[in-house]
């Protein structure tokens, strides 16, 4: 169970929030960081593009429209979460590692109870919230430590 | 489980091979070959950066391969030789992905190993080792007949590929 990393995504492409989750994920400086949320951004709309069958109206089931919600490489795993309105919520994880969705969503909730109810959060800005970022961390202790059930 | 569509590209983006399958793509209206060259830049320009992506957030000590991308409307597997030649194969998203997690690896293992064995034993069989084949000079589309390019209408290729495709549990 090996989670590497969280990156959010706001719905112009800048990125609003990245965290290390495990001892394994690589290093990543911010200036990087910077330029992978923006490329996946862009890349997220490209494969729903490319792809030569496309959801009616470009929406998937959750009324977000649709994009990449899933990449597989050798030693990689990355799961995205897009909401409907148009934040996206990335995380990757080492092969193996199960209840990706489900810690997505969880971390949705999250974001949505620390990050948008506090008063001085300025929407699509980065996130400076320690109660947020604390939150993360302990749902990522609970899921490694298998006290973590799906609702 | 439906295979939508098949495209091989070279290194530098240029199309060597592209087949589209299943009904529900010729279903869609009519779409005129530059459309559809366009749509498939598209997809060589994506796999070539989500290589890179993926190469940066990969741990150490794993190869920074590309398997499969999943959006909604479809999954794409991909398959990239060290020559740098790329295969990508567009199906539909199997509902039976993601139940356990063994059932999950072999599922994607056989579409990497399919791949393989189309890039291995079809097409070096068949177009490489061709003694018309002209690696910088390969002929497309099908519309216009160049004299004195390689046409892989010329080989067995497409025949044995549509035979391989059509023997895999996971293509109706």
């Amino acid at each position: 169970m090996g989670f590497l990393h969280l990156f959010i995504v706001n719905k112009s492409g800048g990125l609003i929030l990245h965290r290390p989750l495990g001892q394994s994920a690589p290093r990543i400086g911010t200036n990087e960081w910077l330029r992978i949320g923006s490329t996946f951004h862009s890349l997220h709309a490209i494969a729903a593009e490319a792809s030569p069958v496309k959801l009616p109206g470009n929406k998937n089931s959750a009324g977000a429209d649709d994009g990449i919600e899933e990449i597989r490489g050798g030693g990689l795993i990355l799961k995205c979460l897009q909401t409907r309105t148009g934040v996206k919520f990335v995380i990757t994880a080492e092969p193996g590692t199960s209840d990706l969705d489900a810690v997505l969503r969880e971390i949705y909730v999250l974001y949505s109870d620390c990050a948008l109810k506090d008063p001085f959060y300025e929407l699509e800005m980065p996130i400076r919230c320690e109660l947020f970022t604390n939150a993360i961390d302990n749902l990522i202790e609970k899921v490694e430590s298998g006290g973590f059930k799906t609702r | 489980m439906t295979v939508h569509a098949f495209h091989i590209f070279d290194r530098k983006g240029k199309t060597l091979f592209t087949k589209r399958y299943s009904s529900a793509v010729k279903n869609q209206p009519v779409q005129d070959v530059e459309l559809l060259s366009e749509q498939r830049k598209l997809i060589f320009g994506m796999l070539f950066s989500l290589r890179e992506l993926v190469g940066s957030l990969t741990p150490e000590g794993e190869s920074p391969a590309l398997q499969s991308v999943k959006t909604g409307a479809g999954t794409l597997h991909c398959y990239e030789t060290i020559s740098g030649l790329r295969i990508a194969l567009y199906t539909n998203n199997n509902p039976n992905m993601g139940s356990t997690a063994r059932n999950l690896d072999t599922s994607k293992t056989s579409f990497q190993n399919a791949l393989k064995h189309i890039y291995s034993e079809l097409w070096v069989d068949c177009v490489v080792r061709s003694p018309l084949y002209r690696p910088g000079d390969i002929q497309v589309d099908g519309h216009g007949n160049d004299v004195g390019r390689f046409d892989i209408r010329s080989t067995n290729f497409e025949k044995k590929l549509d035979a391989y495709l059509a023997s895999m549990p996971w293509f109706r």
